[in-house]
Formats: C-alpha cells, structure tokens, sequence
C-alpha cells in the first residue's frame, strides 16, 4: 500500500515537474511570439505599436514566474487557455483532434498485438526453425523501418499502384485502414521479440512439467500458465510501445493528411501558437505518466514478487 | 560507416549540381538511381547525405552518452538527496515521448543543424543516465569500491578508475541502440521539415523532396528510405552480438 | 585509542547494534566473535563511517576516525580488489589518494614480508591465489602505516595451512608496527591466540566483554560458555588453556 501511494506521489512530482519543463521551453525559445501571433493576425508587415498591444492582450509582457501562475492556475481545472492566433479556447480543438488520433492508436495497437501475437505463437511452434528465423529476421528488419517511410510505401503499393484503399484524409472509415496499418506494422515488429522470448521464458518454467504430470491439459497449460507469464515482458514494454504509438500517429498523421494531434501540433508549431503547443506536449506527458503508473500497478498484480523486491 | 567518410569521393556527381532537363529521370544510364526533381543525382546525394544522416547520429548519440554518464555517475556517487533528485529529473524528461519532445524542441527553436542537435541531445541521455545510475548502485556495495573510498580516493578518481571502466560494456549496448534511434529520430525530423534544410542531402529531406513525386516518379522515395532501413539494421546487429558477447562474459 | 560510546545502528527498525560500548587501546588487538547476523559486519562499518549511527560515538584519540586513515581487510580477498587493474594499481590506491610519497623502501619491505614477488603484483586479481590475495590485502592497508586495522573475517576464505601462516603475519607485522587492530571473527581459536581482549556479540548487543586469558579460562555469560564449548568441541579451542 505504502508503496503504491509513494508510486503515485512520484508521478504527481514529475507531472509537475514536467508542467514546468514545459512552461520554461516554449519560454525561452528564441523568437518573438508577440511578433508571430500579429503577424499572423495583422500580415507580415507589421508596426512596433501593433505587436506590443499583441504583447499586452496576450499576457506576453509579465515575468517568467508570475506568468507560469497565469499559465497553471486555471491548469489545474482543466483550462488550457486560448489559441495566441485564433483567440479561441484550445480545449475544444484538442479534444477534436484526439477525437481523431485515438481511434488511429487504438486500432494501430490492436493490428499490432494481433500481428504480433500470431507470429509469435507461429514462431515458437518449433523455436530455432526456419519459420521463427524468419519470423525474428522480418521483426528485426520492420525495427529497423521508419514509421513514415513505411507509410509512403504502403501509400505507393495500395493506394497508387493497386488503387484498393483511400490514402489521404480522413472522410471515411476506411480512411483509417491505411494509416492503422502503417502504425500497427511498427507496433507489431516491436513487439514480436518480445511476446516471443516471453513465450519461450515461460515454457522453460520449472514447474510446467509437474502441471503436465498432474494431468493438466497441454491447451489449458497454454491458456493459463504460459500466457499470464508471457503477459509480464509485454506489459512492461507496453510503457514504451505507448510512446511509439503517440511519436508514430504524430508522422502518421503528416503523411497521410489527416486532421488530429500530430498535425494540430505541427500547425500549432509552425505558428508559434504556444498555448496549443504546451497543451499537446502536456497532455502527451500527462497521457504517458498515468499509463506508466497503471502498468507499474498493473505489473504488481501480475507479478506479486516486484512489489516485495523494489518495498 | 564506411561509406559515410568515403561516400563523397564515391559519388558520381556533384549532388548539388541542378540539371533541369533531365529532372526526374529514371534510374539507368549516367544516373545509377535516378534524378530527383531539380535534376540532381540521386546516389551522389543519398552518399553524401550519409555524411550527415550518420555524422549527425553518431553527435548526438555519442553527446547523449556523455551527459547520460555524468549524470547517472552523480546521482550513484552524489549521497540519497542527489539521488533522489537527479531521478525525478530524468523521470521528467522521460515523462515526454523523445521523438515528439525533439519536434516540440527543434520546431520551435527554428529549422536547422544546431537546433536538431540540441534537440536530439536533450531528449537522448536518459537511457544512459538510468544504466549507469543503476550499474553505479550496485559497485556501491563492490570490495574494492568500499576500499577505495576508505583510501580516501576522489569522487572523480573513483569515476575514472572504478566505474567508467565497469560502465563501458552495458554503455556501449545503450549507444548502439541510441544511434540507431538517433538516425530514424534525424530522418523523421527532417521529413518533418524541423531538420537539416533542403539543399543539403539529409535522408529525411530527401524523403520530404520525394513525397511530392509519389505519382511520377515512386522510385525516388524508394532509396533514401532504404538508406537508412539498412544503417539501423546495421546498427541493431552489432548492437545484439554487443549484448550477447556482454552476457556471455557476464556468465563466465 | 578506538572509543565506542552507547552505538546504536538501526537497519529498518531492527537494531542491528544496541548500545555498543567498547576501548581498543593504541597497538592491541581486539576481537569481536559472535554467531552470524550478530552485527559484527555492521560494526566494522560504524566503526569506518560507512553507516549512519541513531545514538552514540565512535572516535579515535578525541576525532572522527576516518581522520586517522584506518585500513580495512576483508572477508573476500578478490573483491577487494577491481578485476580490471592490476593488482599494483589497487594496491597503491591508499599512497595515490594521501598525496604523501612512500617511504622508498617501505613497498619493497613489506612485500618482502608479505611474500609477495614483484611480478604477482603485476597480474590481475582472479590471475592470483586466494591466500595471495589476501596478503595483497593486507599489505594494501598497511601501506600508508595508518593507526587503526579492522579485520573482517581475515582468515575464513583461506584454508587451514594458509590460515594459521597468515594469522601468525598478521601478529607479527603487528608487533613490527604497533598498531590497533579490531578482529572480527566467528573463529574462537583464533580471537583467543592473538587478541588481548574479546567482545562477544550477540542480536546486537554485548554479550560479554572480557580479557582474553580470562575469557578462555571461564566466560562469564551463559552465550559465552556455549560459544567456548562449541569451539572446544570442534577443537579450536584447547580445554586445557
């Protein structure tokens, strides 16, 4: 109990700790913001008077501490402020566009383990023959592949050349499958090696043999023993996967012109719109640090041995 | 890497030379791989784009290992407070995904070399800074660290003699896999455009260059890619044989 | 002279040493005997600071004692030195960090002593004998002359040959160069052969702390009379004594 409470006061600590990294990046990046959102407003030409009322309306003209204040007060309930070039509350924009990349990570996840999985089980039937080396030297190669590049070829074979799947945007459903494909591939090459050394790990158990000879089914040795030890390594790596998948829907996103996070970030980046940038980044931070906290949680239940070791 | 240094001399063309007439041929001929839209070379700027797509890893992984060893080294060497502090730090870098940090960082800090670097740099040392910390916390309770710090020897004279040396091997293995990450983090950025400036050969501008000719011309988008597939295979390899090799003589 | 004054060290909210007192005059011995997880080990590392204390004080002649440079010899040879340097460069750690020259002879005089040829001091720890080893130890910690030597468990890695030859040159030298020496040891025998006072331990406390010849003659405590007849019953010890 002490333990988890400590574990969660840690992750408290370092969203804070990450809110102010934040806050203190996008501070000091060179570059005039005021400049930026009159330029944005007014056209390129703009007069000095014009950029310090810009200065002024956007609380740009205060000291770092009091306007980190101004910034994480309303933060905590919820309010990211205002878009520094439309004026408009960010909240709303942010919401739609994860409206966009969560169902794009959720199905890249599951094309994922679903790919993964399979190969893996496919792999380990006979563990050192031809089809798992094949099977371990496709992983090592799909590591080895960026995410957006896989895109554009995807785009070339399916979308180009064959004519069978929409590419760009995102008007359909089936806009989805492209860029979800994309993703999932990148998921599952990780993954693969992983599920697939968890599986061998777990048939290597000592006590499997004694499960056998008590008369417990192959199929149900399988489904119980073997999958829940298994499950350890993936739950681990599943922290990380989650960055892949956040980084990965960012380029998927580019590439295949879709509306949601990567792009609002890229747009929100190129205007110098600081709000909507700390609002991503933020959110990206705070989404990572509660997943890594529930697989923290997650791991003790699995594996009762952790708590004891790290307590 | 053998290509990165010689890749210049290798190359059949000057890649910057434009040459509209024959833009966006297809590969054959004087143009092993093709040209790309400004009629430039393709081989010769995917060579000398070697340069700064492996150059620019090797940089920034090899600074990442630098800060990530002397802070992971402070935190082991510095006392519980230290400790405790240095983590909650690296923990809060690591709180942000590296790859969308370093576009958050590069973007904002303006397209170019210096700000990829440092980009990369700030969100690549963690990794580094967690393996030496926890490799450092056990030479802790080792004999001969207990003997030299009883000889009175300097925190940095027990850095250099004790830990560097025992840090090494797992250091390495980190390196391999971050210069691997360095070089896809590198060819996404400046897919993104947040990188390396168009005219130089970056892969990941080339990529950029490419996209807009998807239709015409697919093959130009086939090779920078392809580069870049075959460096962090490449770099995987001997980083797993690395490993293997260290676990071995861990077992030994 | 070595004073511990009302130590207590807790290791969670076990209380590994519980209001430990004891005197180690300048150029005695000694010993600290008691059964494993008596906090014999914790002791040593009060002793060399490397643990907080809850209460209490350990000095030496009024200071702190790492003023005074004490040596330390451990349990396991090899680990006390780093696999990756050679023996030498561990050896001459102490002088390098004391930015004191050595005496010009005082290496060669003690590696003499010590039967420790040149060329073995070149080789690596895991290149050399147990037994090696150890003398390497000791001639690490007795390079730089320092006042005080704690021992933990010098002999129990050696065999029984090697033992008895390095208990004898460890009280030689000591003779030679007169100083304190704090001996932890499970082995009644040898507390008893070469130390002028004995401190049983006993759950982190003192169970009894008594002059050698009298101790071996009639503990007082009742741990300290099993202690002494479990180790004449394995003949470490002669009844006789």
């Amino acid at each position: 109990m002490m333990a988890i409470l400590s574990l969660m006061l840690r992750a408290v600590v370092v969203l804070c700790g990450a809110a102010i990294a934040t806050f203190s990046l996008l501070w000091h990046a060179p570059g005039d913001p005021a400049l930026a959102i009159a330029m944005a407003r007014h056209g390129t030409i703009v007069s000095e008077t014009v950029v310090s009322v810009v200065r002024e309306q956007a609380g740009l003209n205060v000291g770092f501490w009091s306007a980190l204040q101004d910034w994480a007060g309303p933060l905590l309930v919820g309010d990211f402020g205002h878009s520094s070039v439309t004026g408009r509350p960010v909240l709303p924009d942010l919401l739609n566009a994860m409206g966009h990349t969560i169902p794009l990570a959720l199905l890249g996840l599951a094309i994922g383990l679903a790919i993964a999985i399979s190969l893996a089980m496919l792999a380990t039937r006979r563990p050192g023959g031809g089809v798992d080396r094949c099977a371990v030297a496709v992983a090592s190669l799909g590591a080895a592949i960026p995410v957006y590049w896989l895109g554009l070829l995807l785009i070339l074979v399916f979308a180009v050349q064959l004519s069978w799947l929409p590419a760009m945007g995102a008007r359909t459903p089936l806009h989805l499958l492209l860029p979800a494909l994309t993703l999932g591939l990148g998921v599952a090459a990780a993954l693969m090696r992983i599920i697939r050394s968890g599986i061998l790990e777990a048939r290597a158990q000592a006590f499997l043999p004694a499960l056998a000879r008590r008369g417990v089914t192959a199929r149900a040795i399988a489904s119980d023993h073997i999958a829940l030890h298994a499950a350890i390594p993936v739950v681990t790596v599943l922290g990380l996967e989650l960055a892949f998948l956040l980084e990965g829907a960012v380029m998927v996103e580019v590439i295949f012109a879709r509306p949601g996070l990567g792009s609002f970030l890229v747009d929100a980046i190129a205007a110098r719109d600081f709000p909507k940038v700390q609002a991503v980044v933020l959110l990206a931070a705070l989404l990572f640090v509660t997943i890594n906290l529930l697989i923290d949680l997650i791991y003790r239940l699995i594996d009762p041995r952790i708590g004891a070791r790290s307590a | 890497m053998v290509l990165a240094v010689f890749g210049p001399w290798l190359a059949p063309h000057d890649p910057s030379a434009i040459n509209i007439p024959q833009r966006l041929s297809a590969p054959g001929g004087a143009w092993l791989l093709g040209t790309d839209a400004l009629g430039r070379d393709i081989l010769s700027r995917l060579l000398h784009g070697a340069r700064w797509s492996l150059g620019l890893a090797f940089l920034v992984s090899v600074i990442g290992l630098c800060i990530g060893t002397v802070v992971g080294l402070l935190a082991a060497l510095g006392g519980k407070t230290l400790d405790w502090l240095v983590m909650r730090i690296t923990d809060t870098f690591l709180a942000f995904p590296e790859l969308l940090a370093a576009v958050v960082i590069a973007g904002l800090m303006g397209a170019g070399t210096t700000s990829l670097i440092f980009a990369l740099s700030v969100t690549g040392w963690m990794r580094y800074c967690r393996v030496a910390r926890g490799i450092g916390l056990t030479l802790q309770s080792r004999g001969y660290v207990i003997q030299a710090r009883l000889a009175g020897l300097s925190p940095l004279a027990l850095a250099r003699w004790h830990y560097l040396p025992a840090l090494l091997p797992s250091l390495a293995v980190v390196w391999t896999g971050m210069f691997a990450r360095a070089i896809l983090g590198i060819s996404a950025l400046g897919f993104l455009g947040f990188g390396v400036q168009p005219p130089l050969p970056e892969w990941g501008t080339m990529l950029l260059d490419a996209r807009i000719h998807l239709r015409s011309t697919p093959l130009q988008m086939v090779w920078p890619g392809l580069a870049v597939v075959a460096c962090v295979l490449a770099i995987n390899l001997v980083g797993d044989m690395l490993r293997d090799a260290l676990a071995q003589e861990e077992r030994s | 002279m070595l004073s511990v004054d009302q130590v207590t060290v807790k290791r969670g909210r076990v209380r590994a040493l519980d209001d430990i007192s004891l005197r180690l005059p300048a150029g005695q011995t000694l010993a600290v005997v008691g059964e494993s997880g008596a906090g014999k080990s914790t002791l040593i590392a009060a002793v060399l600071g490397l643990i907080g204390l809850a209460n209490g004080r350990i000095s030496w002649d009024g200071a702190p004692v790492a003023h005074c440079r004490p040596a330390l010899v451990m349990q396991e040879p090899r680990a006390a030195f780093n696999p990756r340097l050679s023996i030498r460069q561990t050896v001459l750690e102490p002088v390098v960090a004391a930015r004191q020259p050595l005496p010009a002879d005082r290496l060669d005089y003690l590696c003499d002593r010590l039967e420790l040829s040149t060329e073995l001091l070149a080789r690596r720890p895991h290149e050399i004998s147990i037994g090696q080893a150890q003398r390497a130890g000791i001639l690490r910690a007795l390079l730089n002359a320092p006042p005080l030597v704690l021992f933990d468990e010098p002999l129990s890695a050696l065999d029984a040959v090697t033992q008895k030859h390095t208990a004898q040159l460890i009280a030689d030298l000591q003779a030679e160069h007169g100083f304190a020496a704090l001996i932890v040891t499970h082995d009644l025998g040898y507390a008893a052969a070469y130390s002028e006072q004995i401190a049983v331990l006993r759950a982190g406390r003192i169970a009894e702390l008594a002059v050698t010849a009298r101790f071996v003659r009639a503990p007082a405590s009742d741990y300290g009379r099993t202690l002494r007849a479990a180790a004449v019953a394995l003949g470490a010890l002669d009844d006789s004594a």
